[in-house]
């Protein structure tokens, strides 16, 4: 879909950016902006940078206070891009506290890396995808961490089709996130930085401290690539992976943790379910608007079992996304199995699905919490999906 | 001449330096303060020369209600600073405000907590309009570090945003109403001398709209009188940082007094620094790695802080932030207690606990000794003559007759409010503990005098205070096995009859979260037994009881059907299930949980493969005993072999069972009967899977006395029409040694026998 810019530079590389790399290159081909601008419409989830892109011109320009040196914004513009500010027309983006926004934004402009922590579904990734947006204007330098990544997968790769005929040059060379955003002076997101291996983790450490990445096969002053000014790290980890306790302690130095917690009251929580459902409900074909009352049955569940304590606690996570999919899967089983927004008995259907998944201990919390919590409430709402609860499968 | 309003903030230092200039600069003739107007003739007392913090305890008791107010003082409390100015100046400083006892407070702990607060509304705005995340770091960074010029305009235009137009509630309408008569009044009085009106900024936009009211009826407003029959009273008591910091949701005031004690004495910088310091101090003496590199990041992070939310100097909130951003290196559990109104949560952050600590601080207040002591004094030194302990002899109660009972009440609650001067040697131990003397020493009363003035922040009388300390320790009461047990059986030696509803209330929120089955089951027990037969307590049918019963029963049966995996059996949690059922059976009244609903509860968990072998024993015979539908006998046959299936869950599941229902069990030996299903299941086992199922088996007969284990032997024998004692079957004669060395000598011969082919086909 997108052809290749830079034939002899193109690979395999699997986190090869060619997204990243389309935006850089926009400016140098005007006709082709237009051409892509088409084309990112399309896509099913379009880049912060890109769906705020107006929201971000009109921060610039109205932009008077201090930038730190590489950024995009000022932090005040920044936040209000995060936070929102109705006066201005910009929308809120991240329900969450302001003070942590702030203090993750201060942190980055601090040269310190930041690591955003927290229950999955928690929004870190949105949260680090508008700050990267906002601080660099782009968020899609983006390592996306896991079992099997490498140290080449962060900083440098080889063209080998290159690097056989003409050696090791810089055109041979296939620079990775962390590379570029030290070359370019932009944010780079480490994404589940925890699910990488120990080793792994640790090549970030020179880069943090000394903010230069060696490229030994290099002669000459290419052979150092130093950190422009703007160049940070956001890393993201989730507290039920291997979790943050095994970082090493002197990666550990380097970041400033900050916990993102869910959404404390169930007001805004059962707002933005209802708005996000409701969207992805539009996307889906359906027409019907979901039942707010049984929205609210839902989220004050999750809220419930999420803030169980030890073992009644479900391992699976009770988040807002997760709420959000129960009710987006109970609005359509309603609409297309009957013709009418999800009732109790899709709500009960579906929570075994998608909230128990296939762990039978949760299975059985959920089901205890139908049999025993459920009929001390009262509503009508409640009463029905108590009287489904052996709809429950498993 | 109109009257001068100023809306502070209560515990706002930056409010309590503009009241002081304003009285310097007006020298008003009378300067009216937000304060109990029943106080109005021993203000007095307040100017004994006390060291702050203080509080202005209230209590209140009549037929339906009782009540505890605290107006707690410290040096930079706007009221204390416009009493204390006031009088410098010659005013006459008069409190204007509603009583403590008067409806108006009801369900309020802290006459100066923000008003605000209780407007969710209100917040929220503020909140949105400044976009910041609470209101505290929103007051901090408009006034407290903000440059003084220009900070009555600012009050006044954050005062009128928060009010907007939310209507008051009919409490705040009352003292509204009460302060303006009062503004009014005095105005008259004054013709031309100044009049400052010194009131929460919340009450000011309504006060200042009131006041010019022509008045109803000339003169200062009476005082009103509580209603016949009530008590009350007010009188100052020590108070502390701690308990200043220790309100929680809408009562509380302004957070962290030992910060904002020094922003008051030096300003924001001094109290930044002196801030960051202890927090550093502290964590460094807990041995908790604080390096220079850290303190140069969370300097980095305050300055940055501060810089975007637009603070000269940084605030609390700044300072907290940037530490926290510089020194936690772990996810969380709970929000940073600072970015909303919470307490700190158990399982808080240790850095998180300290930062807290640090800014929370550890003064105590200190009377003067001329103040009048709090009634409690009184009312303790009035019981103590009254049951005769006030020598040094030893003194025996017989909890039987009234009186000594009363008396051992009286001392049980100086037990509790942490008074010297007598112990117990002798007495109940339990709730169920058939004692019913007790004998007290005397030990030194040394110290008895301060410990009452310090516990006369609980309560006026014995009875009050105990019953406050016990609601507090109920709400501190975590995991602690013993303690929901023994604070409980404290609230029944205590007597708290004036059973307070936050005593009540808390706990059974602590029971309603306690994860032990185990513990809950003994609290149940014993709730339970005093609940139907305590005459000696005169607990029998208590509300409190009740309302233990009903919360330790749900809690139970959520915990237990919760419970997964394998485990031995565990006597405390089968004994839990046996007090559920007991409660069902005596009690069930009091239950929220129904006998069908447990019934289907235990039919759920004994069908269900992934509970223990002991709870779901127990489950069945749950559902046994309460005999809804009984369990059909093939169901009982294959629950029971398919336990029997599993030779290490057999002696659990049976330990359940018999937990349960003993009756049951033993009562019917016919086909079909849960006997002859277990004889058949036993008669099977192989002699090595006998052995391997032994030990459970034997800890599963040990639930049967031995009456029933001789009964379930005749049983037997009955079911093999032989002839015998069934006592005979359950002893033995020799030495057990013996009969295995028998044993073993029997196999040894058979064993050659069948080697030699020489036995005969069996």
């Amino acid at each position: 879909m997108n052809p290749p810019t830079d034939p002899d530079r193109r690979t395999d590389h699997p986190t090869g950016h060619r997204a990243g790399r389309r935006t850089d290159h926009r400016t140098d081909h005007p006709g082709r902006a237009a051409m892509t601008t088409t084309a990112e419409e399309q896509l099913q989830r379009p880049p912060a940078e890109v769906r705020y892109a107006e929201e971000l011109a009109a921060l610039r320009a109205d932009d008077r206070d201090h930038r730190p040196p590489g950024w995009e914004l000022s932090l005040r513009a920044a936040r209000r891009f995060i936070v929102g500010d109705e006066a201005a027309g910009i929308a809120r983006k991240f329900v969450g506290d302001p003070a942590l926004v702030e203090r993750a934004l201060v942190t980055l402009a601090t040269n310190r890396g930041l690591l955003l922590v927290g229950e999955p579904g928690t929004a870190k990734s949105l949260l680090s995808e508008l700050i990267a947006a906002a601080v660099s204007g782009t968020s899609r330098l983006t390592v996306q961490g896991g079992a099997a990544t490498t140290e080449d997968q962060i900083k440098y790769s080889w063209n080998y089709a290159l690097l056989v005929s003409e050696g090791p040059s810089t055109r041979s060379l296939v620079p990775a996130p962390m590379l570029r955003g030290m070359a370019e002076g932009r944010v780079v997101r480490f994404e589940e930085i925890t699910r990488c291996p120990l080793e792994v983790q640790d090549s970030l450490l020179s880069l943090l401290s000394e903010r230069v990445v060696a490229i030994p096969e290099l002669d000459g002053p290419e052979g150092m690539v130093f950190a422009k000014q703007g160049f940070n790290v956001i890393a993201t980890a989730n507290t039920r992976d291997r979790g943050v306790n095994e970082m090493s302690s002197a990666l550990k130095r380097r970041f400033n943790f900050e916990t993102v917690f869910p959404i404390p009251d169930l007001d805004t929580e059962l707002a933005l379910v209802e708005a996000e459902s409701g969207h992805l409900l539009r996307r889906s074909g359906v027409t019907a608007a979901p039942d707010r009352d049984l929205l609210e049955v839902l989220v004050t569940a999750f809220r419930e079992l999420r803030a169980a304590e030890g073992g009644d606690r479900p391992s699976a996570v009770m988040s807002t996304a997760e709420a959000v999919s129960v009710a987006h899967a109970v609005g359509l089983r309603g609409w297309y199995l009957r013709g009418e927004p999800g009732n109790a008995a899709d709500l009960v259907s579906s929570l075994a699905g998608t909230a128990a998944k296939d762990s039978p201990e949760d299975l059985a919390r959920l089901r205890r919490y139908l049999e025993q919590r459920v009929p001390r409430r009262r509503g009508a709402h409640w009463q029905a999906v108590h009287d489904a609860r052996h709809l429950l499968a498993g | 001449m109109p009257a001068v309003f100023l809306g502070v903030r209560h515990h706002s230092p930056a409010c309590a330096r503009l009241v002081a200039d304003t009285v310097r600069r007006l020298r008003p003739a009378y300067v009216l303060v937000e304060g109990p107007a029943d106080l109005n003739g021993r203000l007095d007392e307040l100017a004994l020369g006390h060291d702050l913090p203080i509080a202005v305890f209230s209590h209140y008791r009549d037929a339906e209600r009782t009540a505890t107010t605290w107006a707690p003082l410290c040096d930079y409390s706007p009221e204390w600073v416009a009493l204390r100015e006031g009088r410098a100046v010659g005013a006459e400083v008069l409190f204007v405000d509603l009583p403590s006892w008067h409806p108006a407070f009801e369900l309020r702990a802290n006459r100066y907590a923000d008003a605000e607060a209780r407007y969710a509304e209100a917040t929220a705005r503020l909140c949105e309009r400044f976009g910041t995340g609470s209101v505290d770091a929103l007051w901090d960074g408009l006034f407290e570090v903000a440059p003084a010029d220009g900070l009555a305009e600012r009050l006044d235009a954050y005062f009128d945003l928060v009010r907007g137009d939310a209507e008051a509630d009919e409490g705040d309408r009352a003292r509204e109403a009460y302060m303006a008569d009062w503004v009014r009044a005095v105005l008259a009085e004054a013709g031309t001398a100044t009049v400052l009106v010194v009131t929460g900024g919340f009450h000011t936009p309504a006060l200042r709209t009131l006041a010019g009211r022509p008045a109803e009826v000339p003169g200062r407003p009476a005082l009103p009188a509580p209603p016949p029959g009530a008590v009350s009273g007010s009188y100052l008591v020590p108070y502390s940082f701690r308990q200043l910091d220790a309100f929680a949701g809408y009562q509380s005031g302004m957070p962290s007094p030992a910060y904002y004690q020094r922003l008051w004495e030096g300003g924001p910088e001094a109290a930044a620094d002196r801030l960051r310091r202890s927090v550093v101090a502290r964590l460094r003496r807990r041995r908790h790695p604080v390096s220079t590199a850290d303190l140069v990041a969370a300097a980095a992070l305050t300055g940055g802080l501060a810089a975007l939310r637009g603070h000269a100097v940084p605030s609390r909130t700044d300072v907290l932030d940037g530490l926290a951003g510089a020194l936690v290196k772990d996810d969380l559990t709970q929000p940073l207690p600072w970015s909303e109104r919470a307490p700190l949560a158990p399982g808080s952050h240790p850095v998180v606990v300290e930062m807290v600590a640090a800014a929370s601080g550890g003064r105590t207040g200190r009377l003067h000794p001329d103040t009048p002591a709090p009634p409690l004094v009184h009312d303790a030194g009035a019981r103590l003559a009254a049951i005769g302990a006030t020598g040094t002899r030893p003194l025996t109660c017989d909890l039987t007759i009234a009186d000594g009972l009363a008396a051992s009440r009286t001392l049980h609650r100086l037990r509790v409010l942490g008074v010297p001067g007598r112990h117990r040697t002798a007495g109940p131990a339990h709730g169920a503990d058939p004692v019913t003397g007790e004998r007290w020493e005397a030990e030194s009363e040394s110290g008895r005098d301060a410990a009452l003035i310090e516990a006369g922040a609980y309560g006026a009388t014995l009875d009050e205070a105990a019953a406050t300390v016990l609601a507090e320790r109920a709400r501190t009461t975590g995991s602690a096995d013993a303690g929901l047990a023994d604070l409980l059986f404290d609230t029944v030696l205590c007597g708290a009859t004036a059973l307070t509803d936050r005593l009540l209330t808390t706990l059974t929120a602590t029971v309603a979260r306690h994860p032990d089955p185990g513990a809950l089951g003994a609290v149940l027990a014993t709730a339970l037994g005093l609940w139907r037969h305590d005459r000696v307590y005169g607990t029998a049918r208590s509300p409190l009881l009740a309302a233990v019963l009903d919360g330790a029963v749900s809690r139970i049966l959520w915990l237990v059907e919760g419970a997964h995996g394998r485990s031995g059996a565990d006597p405390a949690r089968l004994t839990a299930l046996a007090a559920v059922r007991d409660a069902l059976r005596h009690a069930p009244e009091q239950l929220t949980a129904t006998r069908a609903d447990t019934a289907a509860l235990a039919l759920r968990i004994a069908r269900d493969p992934y509970a223990p072998a002991d709870l779901r024993g127990a489950a069945h015979g749950l559902h046994l005993t309460l005999d809804v539908a009984a369990l059909d006998a093939a169901a009982l046959d294959v629950a029971a072999l398919d336990a029997a299936g599993n030779l290490d869950s057999l002696g659990d599941w049976l330990a359940g069972l018999f937990a349960l229902a003993r009756e049951e069990v033993t009562a019917d030996s016919g086909d079909g009967s849960l006997l002859a299903v277990l004889d058949a299941v036993l008669a099977d086992l192989t002699d090595a899977e006998f052995l391997i199922a032994l030990p459970a088996l034997r800890q599963a007969f040990a639930w049967f006395p031995p009456r029933e284990r001789e009964r379930i032997a005749r049983r037997l024998i009955e079911r093999r029409g032989l002839r015998g004692s069934g006592r005979g079957l359950l002893r033995t004669t020799a030495d057990p040694l013996h009969l295995a060395a028998a044993r073993a000598l029997e196999e040894n011969v058979t064993a050659l026998l069948d080697r030699h082919g020489l036995r005969s086909a069996r």
